[in-house]
């Protein structure tokens, strides 16, 4: 942050002058000069404690100009952080801390779902909401159960609007989020590559890329991703400020998001918000590549299908029986 | 001769590949996944935080693995047992106050509901006792509850039934029988959901 400034003042005319021939790399000299420069403008070239307007602007400069997170150096990754970590405390007075956590070696993460265990008590969605900073004005949620009768196993014949007291007797209840399909539709639709599957098999957007056209949305066959028309609102003690860039962190308006197994947890070794507030055990989390974990044990003992499975997106999320 | 084999050879190796990359479709990540066998030591991964609450080794273990579950001891309120229910005899102003007034039994299918003496021990009243007459710790009830709901217990040992505590990675804590059952009454209630869902907005 700091040498971007010097040498953005340096560089005022140089990066114009000595222009490379990349139109990004010139844009992004030009940008910066542009920033400092206004920043002196109002500052009088001396930097002084009422300088935090030119320096959020400064900041929103430098964030526009940034890379795709999969093109980013650790340097490069480091110093967005550092902007979004003090835009955050300039914009909203929060004190977050975000991570960039890589995958961890030899993990794909799974994750099976108990139907003869969930009684429908949605602990699992206002944990979610709490922990992935969703927005409460509209009620965005990742994860919808469904009350469903008996024999039928395709959600959209269940109710998904209940409120009553749950269990209800010959029912039973069925959770859906974002699958992580192995071979995803929705990274496929992306135009701007602003989505994929992680190497630990979690499917992420960079929310600075997309450009919110839910083509994804459209291509998802399990309506597992969800569009915000508006920057979430969200009481200021009730932010979680553990986050990660392509997780839980607060994304701006106009942004496709949706479950991502809680990387900023998983990704330090917790379980998802879901699974650890599950009060009756019904979500499994785990390794796969794991012989010894839980999940492969779901998937060895017990009588395990996925949803639509014949349309080969193969998800990394299993419905089991007991 | 030999070109005849080079040959044979460059026609074998030409079908084989046509036909692994015929197979490729069909496969699925899974049978790659099923044919790891090459343990994943989680206790390995790095920065995890370390269950905060009280565990104690199990005295079982899964696939030769010893992991660790929540205590019960500390979560009753009046531990130990003994300090009440020795030779003494009680006032009766007491009584209200000393029997389990709060305790509704309710475990056990109807006709033949549980007694408090099927769990507990009559004699040491520290301990739980199963109907062998074996002494079982309070803190390892999962010994006693797998007498019965045995299919519940070789789940919960595999990881089916109930779940670990806070981490899927690191050492391996899972939550008690009566961590989450109420031991005397361990059907959960009905209550009204936490939260409630709006339309679909598709």
């Amino acid at each position: 942050m700091k040498s971007d400034n010097s040498s953005g003042k340096s560089g005022c005319s140089c990066s114009i002058g000595t222009a490379r021939s990349d139109r990004r790399s010139f844009l992004k000299g030009l940008s910066i000069a542009a920033a400092a420069g206004s920043a002196a403008l109002a500052t009088g070239c001396v930097p002084s404690v009422e300088a935090a307007a030119p320096e959020k602007m400064k900041l929103r400069w430098q964030e526009f100009f940034k890379d795709n997170y999969r093109l980013m150096t650790q340097e490069e990754k480091e110093a967005t952080i550092a902007r979004l970590e003090r835009l955050a405390k300039l914009q909203d007075d929060l004190d977050i801390q975000m991570s960039s956590d890589p995958p961890i070696d030899r993990v794909l993460y799974g994750y099976a779902f108990n139907i003869s265990r969930c009684e429908g008590f949605m602990e699992c969605v206002s944990a979610c909401v709490r922990e992935n900073n969703l927005d409460r004005k509209t009620n965005t949620q990742y994860i919808r159960i469904f009350e469903m009768e008996p024999g039928k196993l395709d959600p959209s014949t269940g109710d998904g609007r209940y409120y009553h007291k749950v269990p209800v007797e010959n029912k039973f209840y069925m959770g859906t989020q974002c699958f992580h399909c192995e071979n995803a539709p929705c990274t496929k639709a992306c135009p701007t590559k602003a989505t994929w599957m992680e190497p630990d098999g979690i499917v992420v957007v960079d929310y600075d890329w997309c450009i919110g056209c839910r083509y994804c949305q459209a291509a998802c066959p399990y309506y597992g991703r969800r569009f915000n028309w508006g920057k979430p609102e969200i009481p200021k003690d009730e932010v979680t400020t553990r986050q990660h860039y392509l997780g839980n962190r607060i994304r701006p308006k106009g942004k496709m998001e949706k479950c991502t197994f809680c990387i900023q947890r998983t990704r330090a070794g917790r379980l998802p918000a879901c699974v650890e507030a599950c009060p009756t055990g019904s979500r499994v989390f785990g390794n796969l590549l794991d012989p010894e974990s839980e999940i492969r044990f779901v998937l060895k003992h017990k009588k395990v299908f996925r949803m639509k499975e014949e349309l080969g997106t193969e998800p990394k999320f299993w419905y089991f029986i007991d | 001769m030999q070109k005849i084999l080079l040959m044979y050879a460059c026609l074998f190796l030409g079908l084989a590949g046509v036909a692994g990359q015929g197979g490729a479709s069909e496969t699925s990540f899974l049978d790659e996944i099923k044919d790891i066998q090459e343990n994943f030591d989680s206790r390995a991964v790095e920065n995890v935080r370390p269950v905060t609450r009280e565990t104690v080794l199990a005295k079982d273990q899964f696939n030769g693995r010893p992991f660790r579950v929540l205590t019960r001891k500390n979560e009753i309120n009046r531990f130990k047992c003994s300090n009440c229910h020795t030779d003494k005899a009680v006032a009766v102003n007491q009584g209200v106050e000393l029997t389990h007034g709060s305790i509704s039994l309710n475990h056990g299918r109807e006709g033949q509901a549980l007694a408090c003496i099927d769990c507990h021990h009559p004699e040491e009243r520290d301990y739980l006792w199963d109907k062998k007459g074996e002494k079982i710790d309070f803190d390892h009830s999962y010994q006693l509850c797998g007498h019965c709901h045995f299919r519940q217990k070789r789940d919960w040992l595999g990881g089916a039934h109930g779940k670990r505590v806070a981490n899927w990675a690191g050492e391996r804590v899972i939550y008690n029988c009566a961590s989450c059952h109420d031991p005397h009454s361990p059907r959960f209630e009905k209550r009204y959901p936490a939260t409630y869902s709006p339309p679909l907005d598709r």
